[in-house]
This record gives structure tokens, sequence and C-alpha cells, in this order.
């Protein structure tokens, strides 16, 4: 039995500087609030023990301007906030965060402790009835979960038993481990098991006042209470400025708008290591401008930070006005497994090409026969680097041997290697014939969004041709494009290689398995999988059965060197089988920065999950020099 | 005339009716529907997509359902005056187009002032001048503006302005303005921003307005009574004040009925552009997502002002120039 406490330590850390109510501060906006007699002082707010960043001492104050494109996007205040029951720290380990503590025994047990007195931001206290309503009222009611509770909380269809041991104590356990459960709690998209009850109570039919209730759902023009519900409760989306949060920052204003205004919330959990509450900053105000515009927006200075719609082709344009309007242009490292990737899709309806595209000689010949160094100094000034779609070099599980097998440039051997399939008959032009006589021309399709994924076809296109294949490039638009792919009706997809690049032992390795429908090399089997046995194809490739078996075993495994082991074994039968083709991975990430913006790392990797893009870096610790 | 207004009236329903139809086939036109764009997008930036939302949204939007059946709940909606739920804002549809219309008719009205006005000069002038260098010159500016696409022009203003008069990039006002109260200093700003959009919707718009104007008034001035008030000897310009201009003045009314939808629709490019919060960009950015009930509501609304625009236009002609008289409309 593997026990793993972590309360003690952290709770003994946390303690010494609760004891002292003196010792707290706060922004002087909000002692201003406090003196006028609109909230209770500091100590009053802060849960006992509050979190101890180790930062600081910064500067209150000023207002972060962000950009984003959509309305939509004020999702991302919910990722940058990063105020989860669990998070990542800067070396990517599970740390309570919410939470004061956290046991986990054999990945089946996990009990959470609270810390006492916390709040939300509008005051309320934030308790175990908190998940209870959640879990009873949400989760298992049909109204407003017609599937029942979320996957994640479902081992092979198992659902949790939910225990409330007290107010500040809660327990979920399974009879068979659940080691998606932590790091889903950690990630940019947290599944919120915990929701202000007080609040949502008003719209639930079991606890609201049935006339109110008809009269609010007549007013907002609802179908029901459920939509009715459905719609006040966007932990995630923060999209209802009523809706109360833990992060540290909540929006004032109601989509759609053109600006977003994030107010300090007053009763986040965090202080520096003098006991100053965080955030430092004020207010974040969240601009809409098109994706298009923000490069101009960021280089006209009218941005403080911002890396979503900055990409390495607007890094020089940036660079340009950096000392005029006093920014710097930092560049971060990205996760993604490959930046660019080539899905051969092994579901394709056409028989023929089916039996093509599921040698795995051909899939290799395909891979040699690209040029990648040229690639990475013509489209990425140099900066990229030739790779497979697998995990990067700062991962642990990184072997020099996934990222470069079949991925020299070589087109004798690809040549040799598609003759011996017995592809040698070629017609004038140079292009081979498949057996039943048709040429070997591939249509490669993209999702029609980058013209960077057309410019490296265009290269490839060259190199394939020297071994006899003609690829036609068509760009498409999203939706066509992956309804194509599931269809069997695209031949081969460019898209990025995996997400997470930065993967440790203890991460799911779904995304080298077929486990989902929009891995485009194998559509069918991750339906299968996705939705148990009920549409998409069984496995049907013994590499990929493997795979899929190894994955079932990470599954269950009960320690650290089993899941390497197992990790390293599906990243080698990636490597030994190339079924998506990677081209260059480890590109740059520009972050502008405004040069009076501190704690922002100058060094950093920008990732979604793990990492929620800047939340790991903790924006509430972010402050303005001169506010 | 009265029975002609009626008539008119009357037509209108079966054109909705049809207009709705077509409206309907053509946003369901492309594959999948909003929820299915949702999870692409968020799968695309590996977010996990809550499937209970996705299904409680399909379930109670009626998504599960026959397109002929979704065609018929919203017709019976939109009569009620129920435009339909947005997806994309979670809102009611009809708490989304309030709130933009009334920038969108700033900038509209500005625009067909700076049409009318401009047009109406220059047309003028070079319609005395023929084949003059200002003729010329004017003709020349005039294609200028309808051939420079109209999204480029918008950048190189855009970046001017920013350059020149440090104009904040994008948007209808500064950025602090956006949530404020109206105050002196916000009507500024908007000024500021304004005239881009004006002058970059408005070239196109300008430059057939003073062929037309051009063309009719060179008609006129060739006519007898003009000769004759010529001979006997009225000032030029009174002359040309007082009639052949009043005779040439028909295609700004006759209009009316396309310029309004035209500058409303014709906008949202531009809008996309300068990023301005206006209608069109929220109707480009509806049908992109496919947030139907939006966008066919918007669509509508469009296809209404087109409607009544021409009914209004027709009504001003007749009461401007006596010699177009309808009764013929009724009878036929």
């Amino acid at each position: 039995m593997r026990l793993k406490i972590i309360a003690p330590i952290i709770a003994a850390l946390a303690l010494t500087p609760a004891t002292a109510a003196a010792d707290f501060a706060e922004s002087p906006m909000l002692a201003a609030e406090v003196k006028e007699g609109y909230l209770p002082p500091v100590d009053q707010r802060l849960p006992r023990p509050p979190r101890v960043i180790d930062t600081g001492p910064g500067v209150y104050g000023g207002d972060l301007r962000i950009a984003m494109a959509r309305a939509r996007d004020t999702r991302l205040m919910t990722v940058y906030g990063y105020a989860r029951l669990v998070g990542y720290d800067g070396g990517y380990n599970l740390v309570p965060d919410i939470l004061e503590s956290f046991e986990t025994v054999d990945d089946k047990i996990f009990t959470f402790k609270l810390r006492k007195d916390h709040k939300w931001s509008d005051g309320h206290p934030f308790t175990t009835e908190d998940f209870r309503y959640w879990w009873e009222e949400m989760a298992n009611n049909s109204d407003l979960s017609p599937l029942g509770p979320p996957v994640l909380l479902k081992v092979e269809g198992e659902v949790p038993k939910v225990e409330i041991l007290d107010a500040q104590t809660i327990r979920f356990s399974w009879s068979k481990p659940n080691p998606f459960f932590l790091p889903a709690l950690a990630g940019p998209r947290p599944p919120f098991i915990y929701r202000p009850a007080h609040y949502l109570k008003q719209f639930h039919k079991k606890y609201a006042d049935p006339a109110e209730l008809e009269a609010f759902i007549k007013k907002r023009r609802m179908r029901g209470w459920g939509p009715l519900h459905n719609s006040q409760d966007n932990l995630y989306d923060m999209d209802n400025p009523a809706l109360p949060t833990l992060q540290p920052w909540f929006n004032t204003i109601r989509p759609p708008a053109q600006q977003f205004v994030f107010m300090r919330n007053p009763y986040f959990h965090r202080v520096d290591k003098a006991g100053n509450q965080l955030p430092y900053i004020d207010r974040v105000l969240m601009n809409i401008s098109d994706g298009k515009l923000i490069p101009a927006k960021a280089s006209a200075g009218e941005i403080d930070l911002q890396a979503r719609n900055l990409f390495m082709s607007h890094f020089t344009f940036l660079k340009q006005s950096e000392e005029k309007e006093g920014f710097k242009t930092l560049l971060w490292d990205t996760s993604l497994g490959a930046r660019i990737a080539l899905y051969p899709n092994l579901h394709i309806a056409d028989p023929g090409w089916r039996e093509v595209f599921r040698n795995r000689d051909f899939r290799h010949a395909l891979s040699l026969a690209i040029d990648r160094e040229e690639i990475n100094e013509v489209i990425y000034f140099g900066l990229a680097q030739p790779s497979n779609n697998t995990v990067l070099p700062q991962s642990p599980l990184f072997r020099e041997e996934f990222q470069t097998k079949w991925a020299a440039f070589d087109l004798d051997r690809a040549n040799a290697l598609l003759d011996g399939m017995g592809l040698e008959k070629r017609d004038k032009d140079g292009v081979r014939l498949l057996p039943d006589g048709r040429r070997l021309e591939i249509v490669v399709e993209t999702a029609g969004e980058e013209t960077e994924q057309t410019d490296v076809l265009e290269l490839v296109h060259d190199s394939w041709l020297d071994i006899g294949v003609k690829i036609f490039t068509r760009p498409s638009q999203r939706e066509v494009f992956r309804n194509r792919v599931f269809a069997g009706e695209t031949m081969m997809g460019v898209w990025f290689g995996a997400n997470n690049g930065i993967v440790t032992a203890n991460m799911s390795p779904e995304e080298f398995v077929p486990t989902r429908q929009d891995q485009y090399q194998w559509p069918k089997w991750g339906q299968y999988y996705q939705t148990e046995g009920q549409a998409g194809d069984a496995i049907d490739m013994p590499a990929a059965q493997e795979l899929f078996d190894l994955f079932r075993r990470w599954q269950s495994a009960s320690s650290q060197a089993e899941r390497t082991e197992f990790w390293e074994r599906i990243l080698q039968i990636n490597a030994d089988e190339t079924f998506t083709i990677g081209v260059v991975c480890c590109t740059k990430q520009p972050v502008v920065v405004m040069q009076n913006l501190k704690g922002v790392p100058e060094k950093a990797i920008y990732a979604w999950d793990p990492g929620a893009h800047f939340g790991i870096y903790l924006p509430d610790t972010f402050y303005f020099e001169r506010p | 005339m009265f029975r002609y207004i009626i008539h008119r009236l009357l037509l209108m329903i079966p054109t909705l009716l049809a207009v709705s139809a077509i409206v309907f086939i053509i946003i369901q036109l492309p594959p999948g529907d909003y929820l299915e764009t949702l999870i692409a997008e968020m799968a695309s930036r590996g977010e996990a997509v809550d499937q209970n939302q996705i299904e409680a949204l399909r379930r109670a939007y009626g998504l599960d359902k026959t397109p002929v059946e979704q065609y018929f709940s919203w017709l019976f909606g939109l009569l009620q005056g129920d435009f339909g739920w947005s997806f994309e804002h979670n809102r009611p549809v009809s708490e989304l187009i309030g709130q933009r219309i009334l920038l969108t008719f700033v900038v509209t009205f500005s625009t067909i002032a700076f049409i009318w006005i401009v047009s109406f000069v220059i047309g003028t002038y070079v319609a005395t001048r023929q084949y003059s260098v200002s003729d010329h010159v004017a003709t020349l500016i005039g294609y200028l503006g309808l051939a420079t696409p109209n999204f480029l022009l918008a950048l190189v203003l855009m970046y001017l302005a920013n350059q020149w008069f440090d104009t904040s990039i994008g948007g209808i006002m500064d950025d602090q303005y956006r949530n404020a109260p109206w105050s002196l200093d916000k009507m500024l700003s908007v000024l500021e921003h304004l005239w881009i959009p004006v002058i970059v919707i408005g070239t196109s718009g300008t430059a057939g307005m003073i062929r037309r104007l051009r063309a009719n008034l060179l008609d006129e001035l060739q006519k007898q009574y003009v000769v004759t008030g010529r001979a006997k000897g009225l000032a030029p310009r009174k002359l040309l004040w007082k009639y052949p201009l009043r005779m040439a003045l028909n295609p700004f009314i006759a209009d009316i009925g396309s310029i309004l939808p035209e500058v409303i629709s014709g906008s949202a490019v531009v809008a996309v552009v300068l990023n301005l919060d206006i209608t069109g960009r929220m109707l480009l950015d509806a049908l992109r997502a496919q947030d139907m009930f939006l966008a066919g509501s918007f669509l509508m609304f469009l296809a209404l002002l087109v409607v009544i625009g021409t009914l209004l236009s027709d009504l001003a002609l007749a009461a401007l120039d006596p010699r177009i008289r309808l009764s013929g409309g009724t009878t036929r």
C-alpha cells in the first residue's frame, strides 16, 4: 500500500504567518473599501491557512491589458487564474492549492481537506456542501447531466463513492485506480467538482421557489429549469458576473462585450511570503479584437501581456516596435510534440489505398523522404528541430531514438522500401503506380487556417516527387476537414502533433494510443473507444492493439516504475511504426510583455496541459513596477 | 395610392416567408451544427469537451430534430417575437441585436451622409464641366474608390491613423471608453475612429452615385427647358439649382431601398478588419460559428430592411417626381 501524506508539511509551512493576523497586508484598493465598511479586514477574508507563494513583495495596483479574439475567450481567465484544487508547481509536481492537503491511497482513495474559512468571491463560505451539491444535485441529476457524471469520474463504468467526512473533508473512492483524476483537477480546464451551491440553489428545481423559478425561466426565455441552471453555471467560462468564483479575478461584464473587466477577488486564498494577499494587480482588462489585429495592437503598445494569437511569423514585426513602445518579446518553448505532423488515414475508405497506408514500409518511406533540415531553415529560421511526433527533450521519457528514428533524409532508402513493396512501376512522369494501375497521388488536406502548413507541404511535395509520390494540397475548413477524415474520405491530413510533448510517466499516454476520434491517423478506433463500442471500428492491427493494451496496463499500474515502462514501450512502438509523420518540433512562442510588468519569467514553457499557458507561472504574482 | 400601399404590405408576407426558408436552408448547408463547431474548436486546442453540457444543449434546442422541424419551430418563434437562442453568447438573440443597433446606426448614417454629400458636390461639379480636367480627375478617384478592396483600404488607413495621430488600433473608440458612460471625451474618441470606416465603406458607394448623378444631370442639361431658361437670361447657378438638379436627384431617393442593407451588410468585412462593434461583424461571426438562430435572425432583419427600404423609396419617389405615378401597380 502506497500512502502519500502531504498535509503536515504544507500545513506547518503555512500556519506560521497565519498565527499573526497583523502580518497580512492587502492592496490599497481593498484597504479603502474596508475602511468604508464594505468589506471585512483581510485577516477575516483569508482562509486559515492561506496558501503561501514563495514570491514578492510586489507592488499593488494597476490594470493588466490583454487581448482575445472572441467574447467566448473570457474562459481564458479561468485558465490564467489557475486556482485549482490541486495544481502543478514550477517543477510539474502536484501540490494542493485550493485544498489545504490531499491524501491518496493507490490512486483509488482520494481524501481532500479544504482550508478553514475559505470563502467564495462574494464572501460566502466554501465548504464540502459545494462538493455535495455538485455531486448529488447536478452530476447525478438527469435534467442537468443527461449522460450522468463526467467520464473522468468513471473507472470502467464505476462511479466513485463520495463521502462527506465533515465541513472541510471529502473523500472520493473507487475499487480500481483512477490515475486521471488528480492531473485532470490540475488541468487548464478542470472538471469543477464543486459549485457555489448557495448561488445555484435559486435555479434548482429542488430548492428554488417554484413561482420565482418560473418567472425567471420566462424572463430569460429558457426552455425549462435545466437549461436555465446550466446557463447560470459556468465556472469555467466566466461569463456570468453573478456567479461566485475562487479565481484571483472575477468577471464584472456580461457578454457579449468588446471589453471585459476582471476585478480582484477580495477573498483570494494566496499570499506572498511577506503575507501580502494576492493578486497584486487590481484589474485585468480583456479587449476583444479580431485575432489578426492582435499582433498589430501588441506592436502599438496597447497590450501588457500576450501570447495567444501571436505566432513566430510576427516575431520580426514585433521586434521592430519594441523599443518605441517599451515592451519586450520573449521566446518561450512550446510543448507540441511536433509543430507540424502528417496523418496518413489508416481508415481511408478506398481499399487499395488503405492497404498501402497500413503498410509500415510505406509510412517509413514517406518519413525518410522529408528534408526536415531544409524545412527548418526555410520556414522556421533554423529555430525549430527536425523531429518525429513524439515527446520533447524536456520530458523525462525522452529518448533520442524516438525523435530521430526513420526521420533522417534518405531518398535511396525510401525508394528501396517502396520498390520492396512492389510499387516499382512508374509512369512517364516518374510517379509510381499502384498495383491496380492508379498513380500514387496523395491529396493532403489541411484545415486551411495556417499558411505555414501549406508552405511546409510545398517543400514536402518536391522531395516526395523524388521517390515517385505526387501530392496535392487541399485547404479546407476545419469542420469539413474533420468530418472528411472521420468518414474516411481524406487520404492524409496535416495538423499539429501531440498536444503535450512534455509528459511524465504519471500523465496519461492517451495521445499516442487510439483513444480519440480526433486522432486523424486512426479516427475509427478512437471513436470505438470513446463510445464504448457503439460507433467506430474495433482495432484490427496488431501494433495498434498492443498500444491499447499497454494503455490499459498503464491505467491500472501501481508504481511509477511500471508506468514508465509502459510509457516507453508505447513511445517505442510509435517510433517504430511511424503512425504519424512528424516534421519539426520545438518551435518558439512569442510572448509580448511590457517592460514595467514584473514577475513574468524570461524563459518558460508555453503549454496548454499541463501548464495552462500563463497559469502555472501564477499571474496573480505578476505586478507593475510603477502601476 | 392607399390601395397600393396595402397591396405592397401584403406582398411582403410571402416575400419574407420565402426569404426565411432560403435563409434557413443556407445556414444549414455547411456540414454539422454549432455544437460540432464548438467541439472541433475546443478539441483543436486540447480542451476537453463537457459531453453533458453538449448533450443538454442539443436536447434543449432541438438540434437532434430534423431540419424541417427545426425550421418550423424557429419560424413560429419568430412570429411570436422569440428570435431563439444564441449558443455562442449564451443569451437570447433579442438581447444581442439591440445592443449593437445604436453604433450600427451611427456608422450607417454617417456613411450615407458621407456618400450623399460627397457625390452630390462632386457629381454636380463634374456634370457642369463635362470632359474637363477636373471631370477626369474626379472620375479616376471615383473608380479607384470603387476598385480598391475595402479591407485593404481599411488596413492602410488604420495604419496611417496609428502612425500619424496615434489612434488606437481597431475599435470604434479607445479601449478605456469601452465600458465607460457617455461623455464628451468618449464622443471625441468615437469621432476620432469613425472617419476611417465612413471613408472606407463610403468610397465604393460614392463612385457609383457620382456617375449616376453626372449622367442624369447631363441629360437634363441638354433639355429644352434648360436651354430656354438660359436664353431668357436666368443666372446659371440659379437655373441649375432650381430645375435640372432636382430632376437629377432620383438616384438618391431610389437607392434608399438598397443602400440601407448594403451599408449594414457590406460593412461586415470592414467591421471585422477594424474591429467595430456593429451588427455586420456579429453576423459574420455568427455565420462562421454556425450560431444558426442568431445568424438567421440577422438575415431576416436585413431582408426586412430591404423590403421596407424599397417601399419607402418608391413612396418618396412618387412624392418627389410627379411623372412617376403608381396606379398601374395595383391594376396589373
